[in-house]
């Protein structure tokens, strides 16, 4: 069996999934063993830009619409669409304050020199093509990549944790941050996989890997606002990293 | 059962002479909200007079997540190696504990034995030991505030000495070990005994009606009741991490990159997980929250009487105190019994 073609790609983010790639040191052997990287901008000198692709990893959101072009041409490469990221499958945080105009957003940012590129509302990728699995985190989990590496070389379509970081979190003993400590966390709402690696260290989950399917919002806020945040405080902390989300969205346009 | 005393002073002896019988695990504090079972080194971590622990002691039985076999293409199945000599001691589980693993030995040991669960559990004694309620704790109400059976060792506290009930063979084996340690019972430590019985009734504050509740859940199939915890429930699966007695699991297989070795794992499930009751062909049949709710009340309460007789609920009160949304079992019990009568 000839091994499948891939590609990995970035649109506009911090690069963290292809660093995570790179990081998987120990493994990055057998990964080559098994796939037929032919582009990795990041780290390769000699991409090939036109073949058929069986699969691609696609990190970053879309904010500018040059991106729309080129992810359409990725996608009718490959075979399969991957999504890596929190900003690839939510927007992340380019999109947390998708609610002003992005002319206003340039000229805060960039002022005058603003107008010499086009900038758009930061966008998921599922917005533009369809994506055939995700994978999120800010960054990805290198034990989830390489797992959904292992399932898609073998034909399965990999098995990820769809439950919430409470999950996680409580099988590791944490003494709960948002009952206990009275803190501002989105571990209920949000998707595990990270072995509740913030809450490990006292930190509150921010929300980075996305909500969870089904997230009770309306739930979740209630609870925060029990506990004394304002509305401000925790709509800002539902948009830090998955404002597109349909979820998030349909709490905030209830206000 | 022999009763024997043992004065506190001679606690720590008697603690370290049990590390003959096995490696020790009790509770620890964790931090000043937190307490959970963990392997003791050094036995002035432990503290038995904690609260509950955050994790049952079913996480040394029915591990979080667990490696049932490794497989590959040339060598085929290959078992997990076990000793099976190694011994654990349980030190310090309380009643309510005592009957959760009572109750998870019942599941697991049905038509289809589980020795994954009781490779660990033969080999693991368990020393309980008596508390004082809070006000998540509803023990009373389920007939677990005390134990006949399924400890080898129970120590009831009477302020200055423990009460010791020797329970099994071990168990006595464990006390003749350092019998200079223990004292004979006299009619003092009787009448202390009572009192604090007497004691620790007083400090229940919530209590669960158990009376034909099976039949009112039955009744109470369609109550709104149901829906409004669906809308309050987040299905972050907390309560049933924290669940002396939820059993389930998942089953799912890890492959190396090159695809000729595997890890078949299973680690816990939830029922209140919106993948839990999907099937293939993307049919759900609990794709409503509040439906997938209600179904673990159902089991504990209804099902679970049906099929072995009693609830697989030992009110711990575990579920109380780490439910975000504030669903309280005693609560939704309550409410579901008054909608039946009203």
């Amino acid at each position: 069996m000839s091994k499948p073609k891939i590609g990995i790609f970035g649109m506009t983010g911090c690069a963290g999934e292809q660093i995570v790639i790179l990081n998987c040191e120990d493994e990055l052997m057998d990964i080559l063993k098994v796939l037929d990287i032919r582009s990795f901008h990041t780290a390769m000198s000699k991409n090939d830009e036109k073949c058929n692709l069986d699969i691609a990893f696609v990190e970053g959101a879309l904010v500018q619409p040059e991106e729309e072009i080129s992810l359409k041409e990725i996608r009718k490469r490959s075979r399969l669409l991957i999504a890596l990221g929190t900003c690839a499958v939510w927007g992340g945080v380019a999109a947390m304050k998708n609610e002003v105009s992005r002319q206003r957003l340039k000229d805060i940012v960039y002022g005058s020199p603003g107008r010499i590129f086009k900038s758009i509302p930061a966008q998921p990728l599922h917005s533009f093509v369809k994506v055939d699995f995700s994978i999120s985190g800010c960054p990805i989990e290198k034990e989830q990549f390489l797992q959904a590496v292992a399932s898609l070389v073998h034909g399965d379509i990999p098995v990820l944790p769809k439950y919430a970081v409470c999950t996680e979190c409580k099988i590791n003993e944490n003494t709960c941050l948002l009952l206990e400590k009275s803190e501002l966390c989105l571990g209920p709402i949000t998707v595990a996989g990270c072995n509740a690696r913030c809450a490990n260290c006292g930190i509150p989950c921010s929300g980075c890997r996305g909500p969870v399917e089904e997230a009770n919002i309306a739930s979740e806020v209630e609870i925060l606002k029990e506990k004394g945040f304002t509305l401000g405080d925790i709509n800002n902390q539902l948009r830090t990293f998955a404002g597109p989300a349909e979820a998030i969205q349909t709490h905030l346009a209830k206000r | 059962m022999q009763i024997v005393k043992l004065p506190k002073q001679n606690l720590d002896k008697f603690i370290k002479s049990l590390s003959k019988f096995g490696q020790i695990y009790a509770p620890i504090k964790k931090d000043a909200n937190t307490s959970l079972f963990s392997k003791i080194e050094d036995s002035s971590q432990i503290d038995l007079g904690y609260n509950r622990t955050l994790l049952p002691p079913k996480k040394y039985f029915l591990p979080p997540i667990d490696t049932m076999f490794k497989f590959s293409a040339e060598a085929g199945y290959e078992e997990m190696e076990h000793d099976l000599n190694e011994k654990s001691i349980l030190l310090g589980v309380h009643s309510c504990d005592i009957h959760g693993l009572r109750i998870l030995d019942l599941v697991f040991s049905g038509r289809y034995v589980d020795n994954y669960y009781f490779t660990g559990r033969k080999n693991t004694s368990i020393i309980g030991v008596s508390c004082i309620p809070d006000d998540m704790c509803f023990c009373r109400s389920m007939g677990t505030d005390f134990v006949e059976n399924g400890f080898d060792l129970f120590l009831s506290d009477i302020d200055q000495s423990y009460l010791v009930r020797i329970a099994t063979s071990l168990g006595d084996d464990m006390v003749r070990a350092s019998q200079s340690l223990f004292k004979e019972v006299g009619k003092e430590e009787i009448e202390e005994h009572k009192k604090k019985s007497n004691e620790m009734q007083k400090h229940f504050k919530i209590d669960l009606e158990l009376y034909n509740l099976p039949e009112i859940l039955d009744l109470e199939y369609e109550s709104k009741t149901w829906e409004e915890i669906g809308e309050k429930c987040l299905s972050c699966g907390s309560c049933s991490m924290v669940c002396p007695t939820c059993y389930c699991y998942d089953v799912f297989d890890e492959l190396s990159l090159d695809g000729k070795t595997g890890e078949r794992k299973r680690r816990w499930d939830s029922c209140l997980f919106k993948d839990y009751a999907l099937v293939a062909g993307g049919t759900n049949f609990r794709s409503e929250r509040s439906a997938r709710v209600k179904n673990r009340y159902f089991h504990k309460h209804r099902g679970f009487v049906a099929q072995y007789g009693k609830p697989s609920c030992v009110g711990c009160g575990r579920c109380i105190q780490s439910c975000p949304a504030k669903i309280n079992i005693v609560e939704v019990i309550t409410k579901i019994r008054s909608d039946a009568y009203v």
